[in-house]
């Protein structure tokens, strides 16, 4: 099981729902200190109510996508308040099912503004080691599996996590050096709100391409929680498909 | 730019938490690696429309070197 003490420090971005909201819950049960991020200062305060330690649990809120050239100075910012962070998960996503007819450039520019240009600025805050601990520290970022199996409707979607896996492949090997380690994990369908968007009829066709069904919010934290701990130290660089094994 | 503001953006390009000076030694920051001059030649060129290459830069003893080709 992974072990953290409080005086580490993870930031989570888009800690409100589904994935982030539960990587914030799990870090801080093993005993980490979770500098939580996202728009809706509400939920994030649910969300310390369920901690188990919400003394640990340190609220933000903030519209990452709104103010993206930005990010690394308000990292700075946050390592001025908080000290250096010992990791990030990045949860923080967007994205519909559209056919290529019915996208528009603006709507592609925004997906890319929340699934990619954010992410990589966030990366590149991780990037300079004034902000972060070192050896030890971890980054882990939410790609998809639309990423490598695109399905139809997926192209913007599918694009800007692809942009995404690729980019941190390149910023891990930049960063080995300074003992920051960068990875991504790539989820199939997750029984998220995201999820929930989809029609009945896509949802119902989804669920039949899991073996073991669709995969709960918790199996894919624990892989991030694990990449983020010292358990994963020799882990960097990677893209984890995790989806009950849909992809052969 | 004045020469105090340069220090500051050198401070952020080399992302160093060592005091920069006009006399810092590059060779003697832990920072300075190929991709700290990457990152150099991206702040000349961009800000100063100065551009220079790698090769440049083996001649190059301290930060007021690199302040002279920016013009600083």
């Amino acid at each position: 099981m992974p072990c953290f003490s409080f005086d580490q420090r993870f930031i989570v971005a888009g800690a409100s729902h589904g994935i982030g909201k539960d990587v914030s819950l799990l870090l801080n049960e093993y005993g980490a200190s979770v500098i939580c991020i996202a728009r809706n200062e509400k939920v994030l305060s649910i969300l310390k109510d369920e901690a188990k330690y919400p003394e640990y649990i340190f609220i933000e809120q903030k519209d990452l996508a709104h103010d993206v050239e930005h990010i690394p100075t308000y990292i700075r910012q946050l390592k001025e308040k908080y000290g250096k962070f010992q990791g990030m998960a990045f949860c923080a996503g967007t994205g519909e099912v559209k056919p290529v007819r019915a996208v528009d450039l603006d709507e592609l520019r925004k997906v890319f503004e929340i699934n990619f240009f954010a992410p990589y600025m966030m990366a590149k805050a991780f990037a300079d080691k004034r902000i972060h601990n070192g050896w030890g520290t971890s980054c882990v970022f939410i790609s998809s599996v639309a990423a490598i199996r695109c399905d139809k409707g997926q192209s913007v979607y599918a694009s800007s996590k692809a942009a995404l896996s690729a980019s941190v492949k390149s910023i891990a090997r930049e960063c080995a050096s300074l003992g920051v380690r960068f990875n991504c994990v790539s989820p199939s369908a997750i029984n998220t709100r995201l999820l929930h968007t989809n029609s009945p009829e896509i949802l119902e066709k989804q669920a039949e391409l899991y073996p073991m069904g669709v995969g709960d919010v918790r199996d894919v934290s624990n892989l991030i929680v694990y990449l983020l701990s010292n358990e994963a130290k020799w882990i960097t660089t990677q893209n984890y498909i995790i989806d009950c094994g849909a992809i052969l | 730019m004045t020469r105090d503001e340069f220090l500051i953006e050198m401070q952020d390009v080399l992302q160093t938490e060592d005091k920069l000076s006009f006399d810092t030694v590059l060779g003697e920051l832990s920072e300075w690696d190929s991709l700290a001059i990457m990152s150099t030649m991206a702040f000349l060129d961009r800000t100063f429309g100065v551009k220079t290459s790698m090769s440049d830069y083996t001649s190059m003893n301290t930060i007021e070197d690199i302040a002279v080709k920016a013009g600083i």
